[in-house]
């Protein structure tokens, strides 16, 4: 807690930090509490589409009639649940991928930089419509495929602190007085390594958030009855000429949500860098 | 060299943006030229094999026929026939005009060419047909009686040959010469001797058809140009109409009153013949039982997917064939949501808890049209995952009995005015191709050859009509409506459109 509390106090003395803050926890309330307050999210009305925002419906309703409110928080669901998982999954197995390179060397070494240099060299929206393609839509090959696209990033940060930390003085000491590899990994490269990795990830979750619309946006994300964000914007974009509120309270959604983890994301990574920490004060 | 970009470099670069998209638009509205959007790219511009209305259409302009649809009629007239005439119930005779011209240097239009043409549609020694192979269903062979003039002898009378056959595009006249050396890129390239040339088909992009120079039939190309544009979103198309970039489209029913408000737009309206439906897969347990696939007939509520895809701008189909076609079965039961029904059938047949898969295409109606069908049918206990396609993925389908895995599918198709050409997807041969509920009945077959070989109009009627009864005690097939078609254009275009409002005729456009 010793460490959090000056990063999290930074974070708030920051103008742009506050916001973000305030706006994940905005979104946050918005995709677990949503929910309780609303009806069914994919309950079909149709004698009730195209609806105003009223008491009962308050972002109006949609082409089928159902309740944009819900929905809306549905799809936030669906984007901070797969942002948090995919930035989870990349992380980890980034990390484990990049240590085990890193300390590995040689073939390895070079055989997983080569890797990562593929992955990296396709577009990631292309790369992910080619495999979704592929593999078909749903939501685990959604996961998995957006996980793949993140992995290389966070392997090359996990490997080039790996390297850095490699030849230390009291990495050769514990080597010498026989410390397990295991061991050593466990005790000084992960500990060292998960500060970046996690300020990383933090600035990821956007850009998934992004990724995850755009592809439910052309119909290869989150698959009807399930809400999306960028599902409700391309529902709302194709019956603009009826009623714009199925697009308004989607895309808005989206725009903070993005916004307030890209500015809580930066704020991280100033709060948790040594050289610019408490800049605010 | 050194460039120095400056911030006002740049921001000269950025104001200077805007004015070439200006001088984009000013060139999309050039003088002899329209723009059309089309749903989708073409996919196959062979006759004998084509997939829909789009290859239909610049097929209809870059090649010619004996005899073509006169603008907006079904009135025909003689093409590329100087005259044409049915001397008996089963003999045409025809004589070409002299000197009417191939592109790309393949020579002058001969009886030669008709005869290629249109035996192509013939089965092969194998007894391989091409997809279209019933519109000349009734072809025994033609007859070449010199350079200019031959004789199509029928096996039977067929009413339906100058409406679907002689006059659409089935009826095209090839280069023999063309056709040969080209081989399977005849799909992509046009070598034809109609007013348009296929001047250039960049695959998702566009379609040029520029005004063919050495024409010499008797309707010249009234354009320099036309240019086809894929848009397959429908208010991506409005868009693209309102701000210029396409001078015709068609548009959604609920776009009509926005088109009209703009003083420089018209707005064509014609009430559809087409036929959209929820084809069930009879082969695929459990749907292969006739109480399974009644259960979902009554688990789906039509009425609701008027109302919400279609935002009740349609009316609701009861049968194959629309009320303006002959054959149209009046007394048509109209089967009401009922979900108590579909349990009650469901448990008769001792099947539970259902899973099917409903196949559509991923636009936006269809999509709503999936999402109200998954949740009518949870009423009546059936889970249905929806599997959205591309058009390519789609329509692929009808290759190579890929349709064998599907169960229930959204299928909308387009019409042409005579009912064979509508009931000859239904037949058992189309299995594997067109056919996918994969149902198949003896007697529809035999009715569907007898109705396109008798010329009494009443009892080809009774035989469309008895087909349509027995496509329904199938319960193979759901209808939805017969849609509406409106076509959004700049007053500065005159189209031409066949009564049906899917076939376009091209080589009529032109400018007011």
């Amino acid at each position: 807690m010793d460490v959090y509390l000056p990063i999290l106090r930074d974070i708030w003395r920051s103008p742009t930090g506050r916001i973000g803050l305030v706006l994940v926890i905005l979104i946050l309330l918005f995709a677990i509490l949503g929910p309780v307050f609303s009806v069914a999210p994919n309950k079909i009305a149709v004698q009730d589409r195209f609806q105003g925002p009223s008491l009962q419906h308050l972002l109006g309703t949609d082409n089928l009639g159902r309740d944009l409110f819900s929905r809306t928080a549905q799809g936030t669901r669906a984007a901070l649940a797969i942002s948090l998982i995919v930035v989870a999954l990349s992380l980890l197995i980034g990390a484990i991928i990049g240590v085990a390179a890193g300390m590995a060397g040689g073939w390895i070494d070079r055989g997983v930089i080569v890797l990562f240099d593929i992955i990296s060299a396709y577009p990631a929206v292309i790369l992910a419509m080619g495999l979704i393609a592929l593999y078909g839509v749903g939501f685990t090959n959604l996961l998995l495929v957006v996980t793949l696209l993140f992995i290389p990033q966070f392997g090359r940060m996990a490997r080039a602190q790996t390297l850095s930390l490699r030849h230390q003085p009291f990495i050769d000491a514990e080597r010498v007085l026989g410390l397990p590899m295991a061991k050593l990994v466990w005790r000084h490269f992960l500990p060292n390594v998960l500060g970046p990795l996690i300020v990383l990830a933090s600035m990821n979750v956007p850009v998934v958030i992004t990724i995850e619309a755009g592809l439910s946006f052309i119909g290869l994300g989150v698959q009807p009855p399930q809400a999306s964000l960028g599902s409700l914007i391309r529902d709302g974009y194709v019956f603009l000429n009826q009623s714009w509120w199925p697009t308004i309270g989607s895309a808005i959604t989206l725009a903070l949500a993005t916004l307030g983890s890209t500015l809580f994301g930066e704020a991280l990574r100033d709060a948790a860098d040594p050289k610019l920490r408490g800049r605010h004060k | 060299m050194a460039t120095d970009f400056s911030r006002r470099t740049l921001m000269q670069a950025a104001a200077a943006l805007p004015l070439l998209g200006m001088a984009s638009q000013i060139a999309f509205g050039a003088e002899g030229e329209v723009i059309a959007r089309i749903e989708t790219d073409l996919k196959n511009l062979d006759p004998a094999n084509r997939v829909g209305s789009i290859e239909d259409n610049i097929l209809q302009a870059t090649t010619q026929t004996l005899a073509r649809f006169k603008p907006n009629s079904l009135e025909w007239e003689p093409d590329a026939a100087k005259t044409i005439s049915q001397v008996s119930e089963t003999e045409i005779d025809f004589e070409l005009n002299p000197g009417q011209m191939f592109s790309d240097g393949y020579g002058e239009l001969t009886a030669d060419d008709v005869k290629f043409s249109l035996e192509r549609f013939l089965p092969d020694a194998q007894g391989n047909k091409p997809a279209y192979a019933d519109d000349w269903g009734a072809l025994d062979y033609v007859e070449v009686t010199g350079k200019y003039t031959g004789k199509i002898i029928l096996k039977n009378p067929a009413p339906a040959l100058w409406v679907i056959g002689i006059c659409d595009s089935s009826g095209t006249i090839l280069s023999k010469k063309a056709t040969t050396e080209l081989g399977g890129k005849i799909s992509t390239k046009v070598v034809g001797s109609g007013p348009y040339v296929l001047k250039e088909w960049k695959p998702n992009e566009h379609v040029i058809l520029e005004a063919n120079p050495d024409y010499k039939g008797n309707a010249p190309a009234q354009l320099k140009r036309i240019i086809l544009k894929p848009i397959s979103e429908w208010q991506t198309a409005l868009l693209a109409f309102q701000a210029k970039e396409v001078t015709f489209t068609e548009v959604e029913p609920t776009a009509v009153t926005e088109v009209e408000q703009d003083p420089n737009s018209a707005v064509i309206k014609i009430d559809g013949i087409d036929y959209e439906w929820i084809g069930v897969n009879v082969e695929k347990a459990p749907l292969d039982d006739s109480k399974v696939r009644q259960a979902i007939r009554y688990g789906i509520d039509v009425d609701a997917i008027i109302a919400g895809a279609w935002s009740g701008t349609v009316s609701r189909a009861k049968t194959l064939l629309a009320p303006q076609l002959l054959g149209h079965w009046a007394d048509a039961p109209v089967y009401q949501y009922d979900p108590e029904k579909a349990k009650a059938l469901l448990a008769e047949a001792g099947v539970s808890d259902l899973k099917v898969t409903l196949t559509c295409l991923n636009d936006a109606r269809t999509q709503a049209e999936a999402q109200i069908v998954q949740a009518n049918l949870a009423e009546a206990g059936v889970t249905v995952t929806i599997n959205a396609l591309d058009g390519g993925a789609y329509w692929g389908m009808g290759e190579g009995d890929k349709s064998k895995d599907l169960e229930l599918t959204i299928i909308p198709y387009s019409s042409k005015f005579d009912p064979s050409f509508q009931t000859q997807w239904f037949v058992s041969s189309q299995v594997g191709v067109w056919n996918w509920q994969r149902w198949k009945n003896a007697e529809f077959d035999k009715l569907h050859s007898e109705a396109a070989s008798i010329t009494d109009e009443d009892e080809r009627a009774r035989k469309y009509v008895r087909m349509q009864q027995l496509l329904d005690e199938s319960a193979s097939c759901i209808w939805i409506t017969h849609g509406v078609h409106n076509f959004a254009h700049a007053k500065s275009v005159t189209p031409a459109l066949l009564p049906n409002g899917v076939n376009w005729q091209l080589r009529y456009f032109k400018s007011a």
